[in-house]
């Protein structure tokens, strides 16, 4: 074999595309040439490159609300469809859906209760608190952009959950559901594995959202604020991102939610 | 509303739902074939919407992504045959890659952060000097992690074809890539 024909099955090789007696010319020629070993290397560092590079693209918030706005895609609907993603199907958990149906109920009143009480971002909590207690049930989802889509479309586009990707923490997105407070839509993506719980909250507002017992750190790096607070044992970390604000709630220490939302945090 | 039609928006509905997993996916795709992002952006938009109009076409279970990847592409090709208007950049200069040796440096401060969008710039613009018969399959195996064999189904060429233009195109991005790609192969050989 020459090298010449060789340069077309270390493609197929780097690809792992390469099988049976093609396989097998290639490798017992690659033991002989050193300059066929380094394209090798080359091309596998050219395909590493261009995947790294892909892994950082991606689609613009903008296009993403343009395609969910768009009714030649998402014909207008009749009734609240994605209330269907709040709560079980009932072909699914009859005994859940009941239960998820007393809920509706409840959660609004709860909310409404307190809501001249506490500020939007304290009462918000209460879903958190109600899930660990086990008394909030979600359609779960094994597909996390799954829970994206579904919380951006059921606010119209408007806004979008701030999908952190938490892999690092061992945290992946498994359901969402929308809590209203005060006439406010707030978007909730449920994050859960080996790391534990973590709820991110997204709504419209202000940093006049952040309870007004909330220790604030400023971080001149991102020139960003972050307002840290606690309730029932939940710890919580609030910061703006433009228009929107999330809330990052979770019973892990503070300072590691805190530095968690600061890694997270994209400055306007 | 009758049962079928109601079954139809219903599938309708599970089709777009299932499209926008991928729209990242699609975008990149998108991305370099298209001349700016703003068309990019227009490509992905036409491609959900001509997918949705033939989504009864869409066979649940099998390949969503290589499904609409493949009336991306198609819509591209028609669209640049008519306009010319996402017509890549072919001319012949060279990029500058000097910066790419720098990212080498383990150090992910600020610097490096810097340099590495650098390196993201440098990519698009080797990618897009690449003539389009050997980019198209470059950015579908390296870039959406596509078998020979789908992307062979996505351009309607036989797969051979496919291993050849990869072959060809992976070797002008690695000559436009030298500096890096000889300072990165050091690393390995050192080791």
């Amino acid at each position: 074999m020459t090298c010449q024909e060789a340069q077309e099955l270390i493609t197929a090789l780097v690809d792992r595309e390469l099988v049976g007696s093609e396989r097998g010319l290639l490798e017992s020629h690659l033991q002989d040439c050193p300059s066929c070993r380094l394209a090798v290397e080359h091309e596998r560092l050219v395909k590493q490159t261009l995947r790294e590079r892909a892994e950082r693209i991606q689609a613009p918030a903008g296009l993403r609300a343009r395609l969910l706005s768009d009714r030649r895609i998402f014909p207008e609907k009749t009734g609240t469809r994605w209330q269907d993603y709040l709560w079980p199907k009932a072909h699914l958990a009859r005994p859940a859906l009941a239960a998820a149906l007393l809920l509706a109920i409840v959660l609004p009143a709860v909310f409404f209760f307190k809501a001249g009480k506490e500020p939007v971002a304290t009462t918000a909590l209460e879903s958190y608190d109600l899930f660990r207690k086990g008394a909030l049930s979600v359609h779960r989802t094994e597909n996390p952009n799954e829970v994206v889509e579904q919380l951006t479309r059921a606010v119209g586009g408007h806004f979008h959950p701030m999908g952190y990707d938490l892999a690092a923490m061992q945290l992946q997105p498994v359901a969402g559901f929308v809590q209203e407070i005060q006439g406010r839509k707030i978007l909730v993506a449920i994050y859960q594995g080996q790391g534990g719980t973590l709820f991110c909250y997204t709504f419209f507002g202000s940093e006049e959202d952040a309870p007004g017992n909330a220790a604030r750190f400023y971080d001149p790096a991102k020139k960003m604020n972050f307002y840290a607070f606690s309730r029932g044992g939940l710890n919580a970390v609030l910061h703006r991102e433009g228009e929107i604000i999330c809330v990052l709630a979770s019973e892990m220490p503070m300072d590691e939610l805190l530095a968690l939302a600061r890694s997270k945090a994209r400055p306007s | 509303m009758t049962r079928e039609r109601k079954a139809g928006s219903a599938r309708q509905d599970a089709v777009a739902n299932e499209a926008m997993i991928h729209l990242d996916h699609l975008y990149r795709v998108a991305f370099h074939l298209a001349k700016d992002p703003a068309d990019a952006e227009d490509l992905v938009q036409e491609t959900f919407v001509r997918a949705l109009a033939a989504h009864e076409q869409f066979d649940p279970g099998t390949n969503m992504k290589a499904w609409l990847t493949k009336i991306l592409h198609n819509f591209f090709f028609d669209h640049y045959r008519r306009s010319k208007r996402w017509v890549s950049e072919e001319d012949g200069t060279q990029p500058e890659s000097e910066n790419w040796r720098r990212l080498t440096d383990p150090n992910q401060g600020p610097e490096s952060q810097v340099l590495r969008k650098e390196l993201d710039e440098q990519i698009t613009q080797v990618l897009r000097k690449i003539p389009e018969e050997f980019r198209a399959p470059i950015v579908l195996v390296d870039m959406g992690d596509f078998s020979y064999e789908e992307v062979a189904s996505i351009l309607s060429c036989p797969v051979g074809t496919i291993r050849s233009r990869l072959s060809r195109g992976r070797k002008l991005m690695q000559q436009n890539l030298k500096t890096y790609v000889g300072s990165e192969s050091r690393k390995v050989a050192q080791k």
